[in-house]
């Protein structure tokens, strides 16, 4: 928590020197560091594809180097350049997302996973029967470690529907990998 | 037992994460395309400043109330139309403060 309040005043600190006297040295220093979790957010978002991923990710970097005077520091700067990648995915992807409504049955019906190590395949399988604001929001909160407000600010989101995408994900998720549960305890017992 | 259950989810959740991109010169491509920086432009701020005022000034310039007002209070007489004139330069202070806010906290 103090390390990431510290890092966010570092942040803060280079886009002051920018602001005064546009010094590319200090935005190349706000791109090294956040560039890592812009472009893993992006990649996740894009289901792997890295080089889309990039290429929004360059255009992130182009609009925050452009609209640096509207950064308020309301939010983290990372939180601000989340942000505009989510916007850039957006604005990238308008065409309706497969599955976005899962058919709970369909799923219950998947056969059971026999394998452990087959875990991870089936987490991103049925992560990708969830709906794509469900999958937004496990994705910046769980596993990019955001907290529910700072969730809301990225994806332009009430903090209430956050939360409730929040639950209803990991309840989703919990259902549909419920046999691998059983597997577990057959295993351990 | 909920808790748990939520805990397992997003351990494996959080282990499916791959974490941040090694840079592997991504920044500095970023930075051989990046633009000149733009300095805002104040001069259009001036000059509706300019023609607000003046477009104020010809609108008001054959008001009687406030050539009155002005007198008297050059005078050091609080008349009704000093009083009219004060008040009337307040509050249009005050909206246009309110307004400036309202337009900076929605930016």
């Amino acid at each position: 928590m103090a390390d990431s309040a510290a890092e966010a005043r570092i942040d803060q600190a280079l886009v002051t020197r920018i602001r005064l006297n546009g010094d590319r040295r200090a935005f190349e220093q706000l791109v090294r560091r956040n560039q890592g979790m812009v472009r893993a957010q992006l990649r996740r978002l894009l289901h792997g594809d890295a080089a889309a991923a990039d290429d929004l990710a360059q255009e992130t970097f182009m609009l925050a180097w452009g609209k640096l005077d509207q950064f308020r520091g309301e939010a983290k700067f990372s939180s601000w350049l989340y942000r505009i990648a989510y916007t850039c995915f957006m604005q990238a992807h308008r065409a309706p997302v497969k599955h976005d409504h899962a058919d709970d049955e369909a799923i219950e019906q998947l056969p059971a996973p026999m394998h452990a190590i087959d875990l991870q395949l089936d987490l991103e399988r049925v992560m990708q029967r969830l709906s794509a604001a469900e999958q937004a929001v496990l994705l910046h909160c769980v596993q990019m470690g955001l907290s529910h407000e700072e969730a809301a600010y990225v994806l332009a989101m009430p903090l209430g529907t956050v939360k409730t995408h929040a639950m209803r994900g990991k309840a989703k998720l919990k259902v549909w990998l419920a046999d691998w549960r059983d597997v577990g305890t057959e295993e351990t017992s | 037992m909920k808790e748990s259950q939520d805990d397992t989810i997003g351990a494996l959740l959080r282990q499916q994460f791959e974490g941040p991109v090694a840079d592997d010169g991504f920044s500095e491509k970023v930075m051989q395309h990046l633009p000149p920086r733009r300095r805002r432009k104040v001069w259009p701020m001036w000059l509706g400043v300019l023609l607000g005022a003046a477009a104020c000034w010809i609108c008001l310039i054959n008001v009687p109330l406030l050539h009155v007002g002005w007198r008297d209070w050059l005078a050091g007489e609080p008349s009704t139309s000093a009083i009219g004139m004060l008040l009337a330069i307040a509050v249009t202070t005050l909206l246009a403060m309110g307004w400036g806010l309202l337009e900076s906290r929605n930016r």
